[in-house]
């Protein structure tokens, strides 16, 4: 009898753990299960090598041929045809990630994880990401190509998901116990918005305002320039090497706190934005892209490089593809999961990429409005203006509602409360665009003109498009909205929203947006920095650019090879040299020496200068100077710039946050006795030469410290940085952890202090007879963590080293012996 | 030598994993207990337990034949911070208890329908 009751209270609760999830336990039973469950899960990961799908309302048979690096040829008769068999491809390749990426942009995660994302769905909504691609999708021209296209793949998306069966199911779905959502054409317009406010927001002011709040208005302008005081413009000067703009930084000025608030205040806001707070700056997420003209090139054809850096995730933000509509279009080349086609790639004439021009395209209004606890109406010229209201409710996974928020927007867009005061934003991503068939029409165009064509009204987010083409014509154009504000024009301030006079009066023109094709010195290159010199066009852009050093590197790699061939470009992606340690070292080494002859040195500044000089300023992994040269950069801004930390506080890391970028303290190196040398914890007077030397030392002394000598491995460059490429939860086990990679900051290739942004996509073209390519990225085509393509591709990628991407005209032309799956879909 | 218990072990392992892949993991206790039910073996409940272990673990193999089974099992295991065979054991011990279960309370069920549909003996 015991032993019975027994079994029934065990029955009972297996079937309560089989149907139910406990806590983070998804339900057991069909999680087990090993016909319907997670282990078939696993056959799911390699594909038939061959299979034929019915597809309801296709116009004709579509063949796709997935090549052996899991890149899939589509041959359709027609467009739709053809935009519809990606839908079911990535979906089949990448079904989990696009739905995680389309709920972070719509603020909907916390149907999955409930209150714990309930405050980053708050906050994308908040900034409109959603109101804003509604609106987009509402405004879409629906004859357009682009409109039909993201229709057709939505349609693509949803034939897959009718097909699954329970064991296609993705592993992370049965984690986080949930199925597959339908998927909407407007999805496609949620990612864009969420791409434009990884690259588009540009938030200048905060540092700006923070250092205002420390040291006053105008050593905050100086610091935080709006002109780059060293010119390497994308758009060729007509200087042969970068021109060094510099002027006398002021001294520090005195502190104003009501400024702070607003800053700590806006950085709040800034941070609550990113699913994680940056600890430190770094341009790892920004890109390179250069092109050369045949006359500079071994082989007479002009080449193309693309290298864009994004954050590094599993799977991957980018899938490859290469898609042949009959007689209409062959293109090859990466696009996002989610939103249909190529965004960077070639076709049988053209090819092109992109960096992000990071250019300032948001501004914030002080608003005046009725009720300052729930404002219903807002001032403009004098009279009470209606404040749309939007009602937004969160759901968790059992679509309870589990908050509310009532969203305001003004005529520039939606306001937010900050310190007791209202704030509106005005941002070029709430304007309509038509982003899907600006990147849809540029595999059609025949040579660099009809590119450019193209993309002239291309919005959001601002990229430097860069293109090359069998003729052997080479251009870039800094491409996207850029507002024209009134009176000074500057972005980096918020202005009085209760004035129509504040408001954008235009914006520029695109015969105004930096530009240069086929110029003089043979070749062109971008790299985030200010797109153009200031003293060519001095259009306000934005402000706050990245340092230039990328940029500078590779000028004078392209600047020093005229026979340049693809496997240069290939080699000049991961080059390991820094101009920001060209510029640097010198200075540490020739303050150490001042020391040693002033007798002042001792034994470890000296080792510290002896180890520094043997160094070739190369990031190699073997290097065992570079940990140390970091080590003294750090210490460096953080005795620099003590003026910007509050005093009472020990220096942090997220210090550097609110520090000036390098080339400003390149500028400050030519005033050797500034005030802002002094170290104000010191009661001596400090000078430039005095904190370089203390800097190596502190940083020689505080490496040694922790890594023993610097002949031991710990030295090793490859031991310090490493690439942290995170699955899309964050679940270790799916993620590449601590890869050695070769390159420091401001390399071409840079790794941040993190890891977790870099380069996200490298390609090489050669524009000759027959269009040429290699590639790769951090990753692999498969989405499934169990599958062998799901991070085949990371060798390569970690080496440098790139595959030659298959680009055949016909089925017929792809070699079988590299065909591993062949996919028809077929019309009821 | 009597095959008859081996055969009856592969049927029932057999019909197991048929109808696990058929209708799904809730057909185990099903199974289960209609093996309880027709069974008059004393030892029914270990024989199913057994026999869906068998059926479960035969699935298994097949994945095996099919996937990286190994790979999904160290990652779940990361994921889940167990070790690897723990993932593997539950696997084939759940199905095994189920079973076990489902079998063992067939005969009070049984015994019950049968209480409940006895005739009442008439009164002296």
């Amino acid at each position: 009898m015991m032993r019975r009751a027994v079994a029934g209270i065990v029955l009972a609760i297996l079937m309560v753990v089989g149907f139910r999830a406990t806590g983070p336990v998804p339900p057991l039973g069909p999680f087990l299960d090993p016909a319907n469950g997670v282990w078939a899960g696993a056959a799911a990961t390699s594909f038939p090598s061959v299979q034929q799908v019915t597809i309801p309302g296709l116009h004709d048979s579509v063949h796709v041929l997935f090549d052996d690096r899991g890149v899939p040829h589509v041959f359709a008769s027609s467009e739709d045809d053809a935009y519809r068999a990606l839908g079911y491809v990535e979906a089949r390749d990448r079904l989990f990630q696009m739905e995680a990426q389309t709920r972070a942009a719509s603020g909907r995660l916390s149907e999955w994880a409930g209150d714990r994302l309930l405050e980053t769905d708050r906050q994308n909504r908040a900034l409109g990401l959603v109101w804003g691609a509604e609106r987009k999708f509402a405004a879409y021209d629906r004859s357009s190509m682009g409109f039909k296209a993201i229709t057709a793949y939505a349609d693509g998306v949803n034939d897959y998901i009718a097909h699954m069966r329970p064991r296609d199911l993705p592993v992370e779905y049965r984690l986080l116990n949930a199925l597959p959502m339908k998927w909407e054409p407007i999805y496609t317009m949620y990612f864009l918005s969420r791409m434009s406010l990884t690259l588009g927001f540009n938030d200048a002011t905060v540092r700006r305002l923070k250092a205002e709040a420390m040291v006053g208005k105008d050593a905050a302008d100086a610091l935080f320039p709006v002109n780059s005081p060293i010119q390497q413009p994308i758009q060729p000067n007509g200087s042969s090497k970068a021109r060094f703009d510099f002027s006398s930084l002021p001294a520090p000025g005195a502190p104003d706190s009501s400024v702070l608030a607003i800053a700590r205040a806006r950085e709040d806001l800034a941070s609550s934005l990113a699913f994680r707070k940056p600890t430190e700056t770094s341009d790892a997420i920004g890109s390179n892209n250069w092109a050369v003209s045949p006359k500079r090139t071994a082989d007479g054809h002009a080449l193309l490089a693309g290298d864009p850096h994004l954050d590094l995730t599993l799977p991957s933000v980018w899938y490859e593809m290469h898609i042949v509509v009959q007689g209409k279009l062959d293109v090859a080349g990466v696009g996002f999961p989610g939103v249909p086609g190529v965004v960077i790639g070639f076709n049988r004439n053209v090819a092109w990429t992109f960096t992000n021009t990071g250019s300032d395209v948001n501004d914030y209004y002080e608003e005046r409005v009725d009720n300052d606890a729930s404002p219903s109406m807002y001032k403009l010229d004098g009279a009470w203006k209606p404040v749309e209201k939007r009602i937004e409710r969160y759901l968790d996974a059992k679509g309870k509602v589990i908050a509310t928020d009532t969203l305001r927007f003004t005529h520039r867009g939606p306001m937010r409360r900050i310190l007791g005061k209202w704030l509106s934003m005005r941002w070029t991503l709430y304007d309509p665009s038509h982003e899907p068939d600006n990147f849809m029409k540029l595999g059609y165009t025949k040579n660099a003109n009809e590119w450019l064509d193209v993309m002239r009204d291309y919005v959001v987010p601002t990229q430097n498009g860069l293109v090359a083409d069998r003729s052997g014509n080479i251009a870039i154009r800094s491409s996207g909205k850029y507002p024209i504000r009134p009176g000074d024009g500057r972005g980096d301030v918020i202005r009085d929203g209760s004035t129509s006079s504040s408001d954008w009066v235009g914006q520029l023109p695109v015969d105004k947006y930096p530009f240069a094709m086929n110029p003089a010195q043979g070749f062109l290159a971008s790299a985030n920095q200010q797109p153009v010199d200031p003293r060519k066009n001095s259009s306000y852009m934005g402000s706050d650019w990245y340092s230039p050093w990328r940029a500078m590197h590779i000028n004078d790699l392209l600047r020093a090879d005229s026979m340049v061939t693809p496997d240069d470009m290939r080699r000049f992606q991961t080059d390991p040299g820094s101009a920001r340690a060209d510029v640097f070292v010198p200075y540490f080494l020739a303050a150490a020496a001042k020391e040693d002859s002033a007798g002042r040195s001792d034994p470890l500044l000296r080792d510290a200068a002896r180890l520094l000089s043997s160094w070739d300023k190369r990031y190699v992994r073997e290097s065992h100077v570079a940990v140390l040269f970091e080590a003294a950069m750090n210490e460096l801004a953080t005795r620099t710039w003590d003026e910007l930390r509050d005093k009472n506080k020990k220096p942090a890391p997220s210090d550097r946050l609110n520090y000036p970028e390098a080339q400003v303290l390149v500028e400050l190196m030519r005033q050797p006795a500034s005030e802002w040398w002094d170290d104000r914890s010191t009661p001596a007077r400090e000078t430039r030469d005095d904190i370089l030397a203390a800097s190596l030392r502190a940083a020689y002394q505080s490496v040694s410290k922790t890594d023993g000598d610097p002949k031991s491995d710990k030295w090793l460059w490859s031991n310090t940085r490493h690439a942290n490429i995170f699955h899309l939860l964050r679940i270790p086990a799916f993620s590449a952890l601590d890869i050695p990679v070769q390159g420091g900051p401001s390399t071409l290739a840079p790794s941040s202090g993190a890891g977790t942004q870099g380069p996200s996509w490298r390609m090489v073209v050669e524009l000759g007879p027959e269009v040429k390519a290699w590639a790769t990225y951090p990753g692999g085509q498969s989405g499934a963590p169990a599958s062998p393509r799901y991070t085949d591709r990371l060798a390569k990628w970690t080496n440098g080293l790139l595959d030659q991407v298959l680009f055949p005209r016909t089925p017929s032309d792809l070699d079988r012996k590299r065909v591993v799956s062949t996919l028809t879909l077929v019309p009821q | 030598m009597n095959l008859r218990p081996f055969v009856y072990y592969l049927l029932l392992a057999e019909a197991f994993a048929v109808t696990t892949f058929g209708l799904g993991w809730w057909s185990v206790p099903l199974v289960a207990a209609a093996w309880g039910l027709a069974s008059r073996s004393p030892r029914k409940a270990a024989f199913a337990s057994l026999a869906a272990l068998g059926g479960w673990a035969s699935l298994l193999l097949l994945d095996v034949t099919r996937g990286p089974v190994a790979t999904m099992g160290s990652q779940l295991a990361g994921v889940m911070h167990l070790p690897a065979f723990a993932l593997y054991a539950l696997t084939l011990i759940f199905p095994a208890l189920l079973a076990w279960c489902a079998a063992s309370l067939m005969p009070t069920v049984r015994k019950t329908a049968q209480d409940s549909t006895a005739v009442p003996a008439t009164p002296a």
